[in-house]
């Protein structure tokens, strides 16, 4: 799970690490903090890199023109991001820009440290000899070590920052079940009596599955579920839900997620347009038609959603089952009421085209035929106006 | 650092396996599924082991009885997603040589430690969040549905369980069927990586092609590109890359299906995976007659 730069440093803030004082100003206006005195910066809180180029962070003289810039950002998409709220916080001047980053390399199931003297650009746009990378085991200690090699091959003046910075971020990697910390740029400030660092950006991955046993974490999706609106659904429901398109006239009740994933590909390449992606995960309904019932309830949010597929391969699932509670969900959700089409494979499929059939809906057994009931479904609503939003 | 073992697999009709946590719901139901599909399931584990055995497969309190028993030296463990880690360190400590774990949700810092304890002992895991893996007409470990699979001539490594149904029941359907169908897993860590199978694949007698079913995020497939020259698979390969259209940022379902910036993205997969040989298909159907095309069915 992606957190956004503000989460990630009131959570970096918990494991000692210092950053600049700030808070994270919504459409509903400042929550999370007190807005900081003197000169500000706006960054804008969206998912994804390259933020400043694209005009995602400004600076403002005072309070009321960082509100006003803060609003200005929340209006409109980031380079096709949705801007979620914004970090206001104290600009600082004068500091020298350091990178530093801790990611779990999949591949060798090791702790990568990544360290360079430049800061504040993309890493990736860095030369390679400038960068100093280091692995190290997942556990604290051995961060700490390979922070440490790391520091001391950075110029003097960056190694007892990088190093301080780096052992607080090891422990926060170990006890947040993290997947990466990068702060880029981490500020180094000269001073008297030793020089002072602080994170200036944070990107912080997590990881979904250690949800359970991470507090603060779960802690946060419930608090501002708005802001991890899948996390949230899949902490509360068990299962994954993404609208990715709004504007999109074909709702998904699909199972697995390489599958739902493919369908959705393959009915865009065809211009059609899904409204979700969906992994329900049938083998986790035991009995029970409410993560169905919930499911409808969102399709039913899509104002241009006018049909639904319904896609289900069933290794395990018993379909003449998962038909019963579809039906009982179908009709605990009357308001969500659009053509169904259903493509079925798997055990049980006769006892399924027997419940579906008795509720009106065609059971395909063949994914292309299906699809093309989609567009004939859709074609016959064409001429009727869009559907009422529940 | 050290290099891991090289990828391994002899299983077929005779191959001793046991299921931990055979008491449980999944446990009951699929260690009978995978008995009936050949496998040879000779034992249970289950800390209800005094409740005696499950349709007629005897059950031990632990894996170090079990294997004394039976001889088991594969197990399917289908515990829940914070038991993993545990239950594979005793399958390790009991002699077990391969491990398949279907559980959804293990994290991936527990996957970590269950990587790097499974290569101290030389031993194979397949998993996480897989569907297992079968040689058809001999055994299956894990969940793959029986109309999906039949012997024949392509192996099939797949992340996403729901989407290699759906090609495996069209290779089927084709008259195509299975020499291997190994599951990966959806995880970012896990047991056995594509390219891991590479050199496997390569020196496999019954494989004379490959199917590759993977998906956006981590860097599997570039891997597994840059090991078919590395290997010197020079079988045909054709590829499946699921997630072309999907938004950045958001794990889709899988925890590895995460994209980031160019990272994990469809067109860094397709490149890679092109620029070794691969023919990279839009849809299942064009994989699969791709297949037929390539065997000259």
């Amino acid at each position: 799970m992606f957190i956004f730069e503000h989460d990630a440093k009131v959570l970096l803030e918990a494991f000692g690490t210092a950053v600049p004082q700030g808070c994270w100003v919504g459409a509903g206006g400042i929550v999370d903090g007190t807005l900081p005195t003197g000169a500000l910066i706006v960054k804008a809180q969206v998912a994804g890199g390259g933020r400043g180029k694209a005009g995602g962070i400004q600076r403002a003289a005072d309070a009321p023109a960082a509100l006003e810039a803060a609003g200005q950002l929340m209006a409109a998409p980031l380079a096709g991001l949705p801007v979620a709220g914004c970090r206001v916080e104290q600009a600082i001047a004068g500091a020298r820009e350091v990178y530093l980053s801790l990611t779990l390399d999949a591949s060798r199931a090791q702790v990568q440290v990544l360290a360079c003297d430049e800061g504040g650009m993309d890493i990736e746009a860095v030369d390679p000899a400038a960068l100093v990378r280091e692995w190290a085991g997942l556990d604290a200690a051995s961060i700490v070590e390979a922070v440490d090699r790391a520091a001391q091959r950075l110029s003097p003046a960056n190694r007892a920052p990088v190093a301080e910075a780096g052992a607080c971020l090891a422990a926060a990697f170990t006890a947040l079940d993290a997947q990466m910390i990068e702060v880029n740029p981490l500020f180094v400030l000269a001073q008297a009596g030793g020089p002072r660092w602080l994170a200036a950006d944070a990107k912080l991955i997590t990881d979904d599955n250690a949800l359970y046993r991470q507090p603060l974490l779960s802690a946060l999706v419930e608090r501002a579920a708005a802001r991890y609106p899948e996390a949230a659904r899949k902490w509360r429901h068990g299962c994954d839900y993404v609208v990715v398109d709004p504007e999109g006239e074909i709702a998904l009740l699909t199972t697995g997620a390489g599958l739902s994933m493919m369908l959705i590909d393959e009915l865009r390449a065809q211009d059609l347009r899904p409204y979700n992606f969906l992994d329900v995960r049938t083998g986790g309904l035991r009995g029970d038609p409410q993560r169905l019932v919930d499911v409808l309830g969102w399709m039913g949010e899509g104002r241009r959603v006018r049909v639904l597929l319904v896609n289900i391969f069933a290794g395990i699932t018993h379909l003449g089952e998962f038909s019963r509670l579809l039906v009982r969900a179908m009709d605990a959700v009357p308001a969500f009421d659009v053509p169904v089409v259903a493509r079925l494979a798997g055990p049980g499929f006769d006892e399924a085209v027997e419940v579906l059939g008795a509720r009106g809906v065609k059971v395909e057994r063949d994914l292309s035929l299906a699809i093309d009931a989609v567009r004939r479904a859709l074609a016959e609503g064409a001429s009727t106006s869009t559907r009422t939003a529940l | 650092m050290k290099p891991r073992p090289a990828f391994s697999l002899s299983v077929d009709r005779h191959t001793p396996v046991l299921v931990q946590g055979i008491t449980g719901r999944a446990g009951q139901r699929h260690a009978c599924m995978m008995r009936d599909a050949g496998t040879a399931i000779v034992a249970g584990v289950s800390a209800r082991a005094d409740a005696g055995p499950v349709d007629g497969i005897p059950v031990f309190a632990d894996c170090a009885s079990a294997v004394a028993a039976t001889g088991a030296v594969a197990s399917v463990l289908l515990v829940g997603a914070a038991q993993v880690l545990p239950a594979v360190t005793e399958a390790l400590a009991a002699g077990i040589r391969l491990l398949v774990t279907p559980t959804e949700g293990v994290p991936v810092h527990d996957a970590v430690e269950i990587r790097h304890r499974v290569d101290a002992a030389g031993a194979t895991w397949i998993g996480a969040s897989t569907p297992g893996m079968a040689i058809p007409g001999e055994a299956k470990l894990g969940f793959l549905p029986d109309v999906s699979l039949a012997p024949g001539p392509v192996a099939m490594a797949s992340k996403s369980g729901t989407l290699s149904y759906e090609a495996g029941f069209r290779l089927v359907q084709a008259g195509l069927g299975q020499s291997a169908w190994i599951g990966v897993g959806g995880d970012p860590v896990k047991g056995t990586r594509f390219a891991d199978l590479a050199p496997w694949l390569a020196h496999h007698g019954r494989t004379e092609a490959v199917l590759l079913v993977g998906e956006i995020g981590g860097n599997e497939e570039e891997e597994f590109a840059a090991a078919i020259a590395a290997s010197r698979l020079d079988k045909p390969v054709v590829a499946l890359i699921a997630g072309r259209t999907a938004p950045g940022g958001v794990s889709m379902g899988h925890a590895g299906a995460l994209t980031w910036g160019s990272f994990g993205t469809w067109e860094a997969k397709r490149t890679a995976l092109e620029e070794a040989g691969v023919q990279v298909c839009s849809t299942i159907d064009e994989a699969v007659q791709s297949l037929v095309r390539a065997l000259g069915r």
